[in-house]
């Protein structure tokens, strides 16, 4: 089809949200027989690449067994929305987003909210403890993790964008197996001897 | 292929299956390509990385997916994902000179007079210097050409509707079937309801081309 400037200044209108066609451009898409042709080969590569970061994936998720990817893991699989964990919880949004991220430490929340979350989510406690503890040792570590991930990102080729994310959160994860510093130590386990004692 | 259920590709994704990325491929990769090199003039190469890109950010956060409405959930959710995507390039490509020079030129049909041209090469200055300030800041992204939308907001609702979906390459069957106009009448009108856009945006906006007479 034959383009002017008005129909590309158009376009810029719709892909920045200013301008809406109520889903009739997807629906067209969709409808559309393809006019331009790509490669087996280039079909196949892009397979395989989905296909690996699809492993790739599984491998951090069976990895990842903190607080955070636990929660997250839950929400994903009962598709519940974040409020409908916190207030049970009894935390904050903001508390709860940070969460969920493995971006605050376990003893800033009050030993209350994890004796519930372990109730709730009917964790034994050993299993419980060794996820909070793994948590502590993530946002401890994680400085670090910025560092090792602006080592990585001065790569520019967005190609290798998600493989270096994953390189930089595999060092991540070395470094959370560290031991913590004696300190951080009898912090966490002290928390962890009150949410049993619970 | 067969076309598969949107439900069966994110059930497959979802559950680690490999012939969820088969199927996700095969159903999207041409289309998407095809959606990327003839609507919105991407290299081909360049279309191609892009919907890698899509797809793959697709396999990445299945897990945050949810059918909520119906099947068609999950094409509207990787569309969202393409037209980001393309923005963002839209975006970075707008940084430089060459865009504004691109939307200055004669289009391909040539019914643009040298004065329509300079008010579309006008609002996309504007839009460029917007971006300046960060171009990945989404907030800001409804205050980038308002000045189009509410433009169209002054036209009648099938004008805009034609409008719209032609610059997306809806064709005139389905906007027919939106308007309630003919398609005939819809081929006809196109040029002219261009027109009527760029003499509104010019009436509306007096400054516009001065402010980008005074910068060249």
């Amino acid at each position: 089809m034959k383009r002017d400037a008005i129909d590309r200044l158009l376009q810029l209108a719709y892909l920045e949200g200013a301008v809406r066609t109520r889903n009739a451009y997807e629906r067209a898409a969709l409808k559309r027989k393809p006019s331009v042709a790509v490669s087996e080969e280039k079909r196949l590569a892009l397979q395989r690449k989905l296909e690996q970061a699809m492993g790739n994936q599984a491998v951090t998720e069976v990895r990842a067994l903190t607080i955070g990817a636990l929660l997250r893991r839950i929400r994903a699989e009962q598709s519940l929305r974040p409020p409908e964990v916190f207030s049970r919880l009894g935390l904050s949004s903001n508390h709860y987003q940070l969460l969920e991220r493995d971006r605050i430490s376990p003893p800033k929340i009050s030993v209350d909210v994890w004796r519930r979350m372990r109730t709730l989510l009917n964790i034994p406690v050993e299993e419980f403890s060794e996820m909070v503890r793994r948590t502590h040792q993530l946002v401890f570590f994680r400085p670090a993790f910025r560092t090792t991930l602006a080592r990585y990102d001065g790569k520019k080729n967005k190609a290798m964008k998600a493989s270096t994310l994953e390189k930089a959160t595999a060092e991540l994860y070395a470094k959370a197996k560290l031991e913590l510093p004696v300190d951080e130590k009898a912090k966490i386990e002290k928390l962890l001897k009150s949410i049993a004692a619970g | 292929m067969a076309r598969i259920a949107n439900r069966q590709v994110v059930q497959e994704l979802k559950e680690g299956n490999r012939s969820g990325c088969a199927h996700l491929v095969g159903i999207y990769q041409g289309m998407l390509v095809n959606e990327a090199v003839t609507v919105f003039n991407l290299v081909q190469e360049d279309a191609e990385e892009l919907v890698s890109d899509v797809l793959l950010t697709v396999v990445q956060r299945i897990h945050d997916f949810e059918f909520k409405k119906g099947d068609a959930d999950f094409h509207a959710w990787v569309m969202t994902i393409f037209k980001n995507r393309v923005r963002d390039l839209a975006r970075h490509q707008s940084l430089s000179e060459a865009v504004v020079q691109r939307f200055d030129e004669r289009g391909d049909d040539g019914e643009l007079s040298r004065s329509e041209l300079e008010v579309i090469a006008a609002v996309v200055r504007q839009y460029q210097d917007s971006l300046r300030g960060d171009p990945q800041d989404n907030d800001v992204a409804g205050a980038r050409l308002r000045i189009v939308a509410e433009t169209l907001e002054n036209m009648e609702s099938w004008e805009r509707v034609l409008l719209r979906c032609r610059a997306l390459d809806v064709p005139y069957e389905d906007i027919a079937s939106y308007t309630g106009k003919s398609v005939k009448q819809l081929k006809v009108y196109h040029a002219r309801v261009k027109k009527k856009f760029v003499a509104m945006l010019t009436k509306g906006h007096p400054g516009l081309v001065e402010q980008l007479t005074e910068r060249k």
